[in-house]
């Protein structure tokens, strides 16, 4: 407990600090938030590694009281969050100097990290709904702390959407509190055997819906594009690796544990909203140019992997396939925290991008590598990460991913069957998707030639911020290659769900029981440097000693390369847009003014631009409705005080009549 | 020495002249007369207190009856005449409607009141006249709120309603703990100050003091 004392004084003491009139050291406070987190991770490691029990009770009324409850599934997501904010905080030293309002950031950090705590620690009805309020609403603050046109209409459909999603959380807990009359969830783990059956369905679907939407799942996955860019780029980190992590959170909470058994449809729903999230956002991803929006799409594909694990867990558990079913929700949770670490390394790789070259765009970008080497060389480290390539963390998750889901070949009915291959297709497919992203990505920002003045004489970032990103960078090589030790933390919480351990063998070795599948990703790196190592000297034994000269590319004979000569991000993804046509429904504007035609032009002009359809075919009908009642609606607002006043007298009256007898 | 109270009628005799004086607000014409009409109320309903004091012989009550005639008797007006003077603004008070029109509405109310609050018997007495009147008297004070045009008559229809209010109160319980009287008297003087600074700032924002051009403000 002393170390959750320490972890929330630290915490409570920065955001003091922040109020605090004291401009100079103001940044240094992150320091302190950072020791703060380092507290709530050794916390999470104890309470993942002990029985589930109350932490902390605190009576307001005999009707409702705040309760935390820990287990092995609250701590895991405590020590994901930790890690990701241990990060960002040093990050954050460096990042925030030149911020304009560096008080309210510092406040409003440091209880959107405890928010995040509390939401994942909450033991009943009321303080979960109380802390995920309050971390909704924080984020919202977060969201509009730049003061723009942008931001604002960013944190207003961040708000909606949000809003919208917590009246199916309530809606849910409300089934859940009139069917077993206990607000406490461990009580209402107990009696939820007696649900019945439409009503337990009813909580999946609102479940879906409800925390979907914190974790943007396709298509309530609207406000994130928008939203993270708004933010400053060390809280889109923590919005993208932790904040809708808690969604997933609440999903497992809520049709994992208190559920427990679950039918077979909700598996394999799950596993479709998975596999459509996964390849509808990295497509999105492939389009954009704006590195922070390529980043937040990319955060729907990666939720999309997540579900697919959480929904193989469940098929699989419905199939009576123990140990399979563990293992499908022992890499949803890794992969929940290898996305939080390589997530939140390329959002703070972006936000150094970003302070270095004051734009998002990464058209204007390119040839950063040479003015910034460690934030590229992280940058790379998390693109390769996110990329699933060994030997670096996503690797591991995905890879466990793909074998919980082909072993749903061993199961009985025919659905899970058909459903567990084709997402593991699906999974496939945006892997391939995700490679070609993330070679644009950096591809079109760090190599090459400066696109613009931009990408002209940019420093690199604060050694604070190289740091940050440095830890993160740290962190996706050692979940690689030991997945044992990562796989030890996790068990517990899957223990509790299946009753079937994963049994690591090893901290560097993987051994999935029931098949001939093994994995040693440790061998995988020795190899790939053995190769490496062989190959250099192999270069120099058979090349021998060669005179190295530097001359300038050939350029076919044009004067001198310039940067519009480059390929851009634009052109890269051409063939994909032309592949998934039906989906992007691109639209291009050719615009050909001549002097002589056909031969002589005067200038060109092209703009193309894709159909986001969702947006268009679902979100605009529906807020045109909205909209279209609204007004119907405000006539009764005409805006004049005698005619409220006058509504005001003719209820009086009306009461007086009618309610005085 | 309660034979006088009672043998000539003084609680209703008061209770009338606070009907009448909001009644009044009907057919005045400038503010300054408005303001005097509510001076003449908020005396009226301190006296009513006092009398009820020598009643009942509760010492708290003459307490409750100096401060109302302290802050509603002599504050607020003196604030008020301060806001009119120092917003400068014509001293018509310009109604929507004409008093004929305004006068026979008032009467309707009070005949409304005094229908739908005949059969409620939660009380008896002399209290029970206190009662209809007082409410008569809140939705005067509304009445008024919705036909004038400028901020200031708004404010005095407010504190009408707040009179007619605190009447409606007395009469149910027969005086409230004093630290009641005392918050709400207090919130009244806060709110009339509240209300004459924005009104001042309206008549700065829209050049003029006519609540019609808040409308402007509706998105």
């Amino acid at each position: 407990m002393t170390a959750v004392n320490t972890g929330i004084s630290c915490f409570l003491i920065a955001a003091i600090i922040s109020i605090l009139p004291l401009q100079k050291i103001k940044r240094y406070t992150y320091i302190i938030s950072s020791i703060g987190s380092l507290g709530f991770g050794l916390f999470a490691l104890s309470i993942i590694f002990s029985a589930p029990s109350k932490l902390y009770t605190l009576n307001i009324s005999s009707a409702f009281d705040f309760v935390f409850y820990g287990d092995a599934l609250s701590g895991f997501f405590l020590l994901a969050i930790s890690v990701l904010a241990f990060a960002v905080s040093i990050y954050s030293v460096g990042y925030t100097k030149d911020m304009k309002n560096p008080g309210a950031a510092g406040v409003l950090y440091n209880f959107f990290i405890l928010s995040m705590y509390a939401v994942v620690l909450s033991g009943n009805i009321i303080t979960f709904l109380i802390s995920w309020e309050t971390m909704s609403l924080l984020s919202y603050f977060l969201v509009t702390l730049q003061r723009d046109e942008e931001s604002a209409r960013a944190g207003l459909i961040y708000a909606v959407m949000t809003h919208a999603g917590t009246a199916f959380i309530i809606a849910l807990f409300l089934v859940l509190y009139t069917q077993t009359g206990s607000m406490d969830l461990a009580e209402i783990k107990l009696y939820a055997s007696h649900i019945p059956d439409t009503l337990k369905n009813l909580i999946f679907i609102f479940s879906i819906i409800g925390f979907g939407t914190k974790a943007g799942i396709i298509p309530l996955h609207t406000w994130l594009p928008r939203a993270h860019p708004a933010a400053p780029s060390n809280i889109s980190a923590l919005m993208s690796g932790v904040m809708i992590k808690t969604g997933i959170y609440g999903f497992i909470r809520i049709n994992l544990d208190i559920l427990q058994q679950s039918p077979e449809w909700w598996g394999i729903t799950v596993i479709v909203i998975g596999a459509v999230s996964c390849i509808i956002g990295m497509l999105y991803a492939l389009m954009e140019y704006d590195m922070k929006r390529l980043l937040a799409y990319c955060s729907v594909e990666n939720i999309g992997v997540i579900f697919l694990g959480i929904g193989a867990a469940m098929m699989l558990k419905s199939n009576g396939l123990y140990t399979a079913s563990s293992i499908a929700l022992a890499a949803a949770l890794y992969h929940t925290l290898n996305h939080a670490v390589f997530k939140g390394l390329l959002f703070l790789g972006t936000g150094s991008v970003m302070h270095a070259t004051h734009t998002k765009n990464m058209e204007k970008m390119g040839g950063l590598l040479k003015s910034m080497p460690y934030t590229g060389l992280f940058f790379l480290i998390g693109s390769v990460s996110i990329c699933a390539l060994p030997p670096f963390n996503g690797f591991v998750s995905e890879w466990l991913t793909y074998q919980s889901l082909l072993s749903g070949f061993n199961s009985v009915s025919i659905a899970s069957k058909i459903a567990a291959p084709l997402g593991a297709a699906a999974l496939a497919l945006t892997g391939a998707l995700a490679a070609a992203c993330f070679v644009k990505a950096f591809g079109i920002s760090f190599l090459g030639m400066p696109r613009s003045s931009h990408a002209e004489d940019v420093k690199e970032s604060s050694a604070s911020m190289i740091t940050g990103m440095g830890v993160l960078a740290l962190l996706c090589l050692v979940l690689g290659i030991f997945p044992g030790l990562t796989l030890r933390v996790i068990s517990p919480a899957v223990f509790s769900y299946t009753g079937a351990g994963i049994m690591p063998t090893g901290a560097g070795f993987l051994h999935i029981g029931g098949s001939l599948s093994d994995l040693s990703p440790a061998a995988i790196l020795i190899s790939i440097i053995i190769m490496f190592i062989t190959t250099v000297i192999f270069i120099f034994i058979a090349g021998g000693k060669r005179k190295i000269s530097y001359g300038d590319s050939w350029d076919c004979g044009i004067k001198a390369l310039t940067p519009r000569m480059q390929y851009t991000a634009t052109g890269f993804t051409k063939p994909l847009r032309m592949i998934f046509r039906k989906i992007y429904l691109p639209k291009r504007d050719l615009n050909i003014s001549y002097i002589v035609k056909p031969f002589f032009l005067s200038s060109i002009k092209y703009s193309g631009e894709i159909t986001p359809f969702l947006e268009v075919y679902i979100y605009r009908p529906l807020t045109s409705l909205i909209r279209g009642a609204a007004r119907r609606v405000s006539i009764l607002q005409s805006g004049s005080l005698h005619l409220y006043l006058g509504y005001i007298l003719a209820t009086l009256i009306l009461l007086l009549i009618f309610g005085g007898n | 020495m309660n034979n006088w109270i009672e043998a000539y009628f003084v609680i209703d005799f008061i209770s009338a002249g606070l009907l009448l004086t909001a009644v009044s607000m009907n057919a005045l014409k400038r503010i300054e007369s408005c303001v005097k009409a509510y001076t003449l109320n908020s005396w009226l309903l301190a006296s009513l207190i006092f009398v009820i004091a020598l009643m009942n012989g509760e010492t708290h009550l003459y307490a409750a009856a100096g401060i109302t005639v302290l802050s509603k008797g002599i504050l607020i007006p003196l604030f008020l005449g301060r806001i009119i003077r120092k917003m400068r603004v014509t001293h018509e008070v310009e109604p929507y409607i004409n008093n004929v029109v305004s006068l026979s509405i008032s009467a309707v109310l009070v005949a409304v009141v005094y229908t739908s609050l005949s059969d409620a018997v939660f009380i008896e007495g002399f209290l029970k006249n206190v009662l209809q009147i007082s409410i008569a008297v809140l939705l005067i004070g509304l009445f008024i709120m919705i036909t004038r045009r400028k901020a200031v008559t708004q404010v005095i229809g407010l504190l009408f309603m707040e009179n007619g209010l605190f009447l409606a109160g007395f009469s149910l319980t027969s005086g409230m703990p004093t630290i009641i009287e005392l918050g709400v008297l207090f919130d009244v003087l806060m709110g009339v100050i509240i209300l004459g600074i924005f009104a001042v700032q309206i008549r700065r924002t829209f050049a003029s003091a006519d609540l019609d051009r808040l409308n402007t403000l509706k998105g």
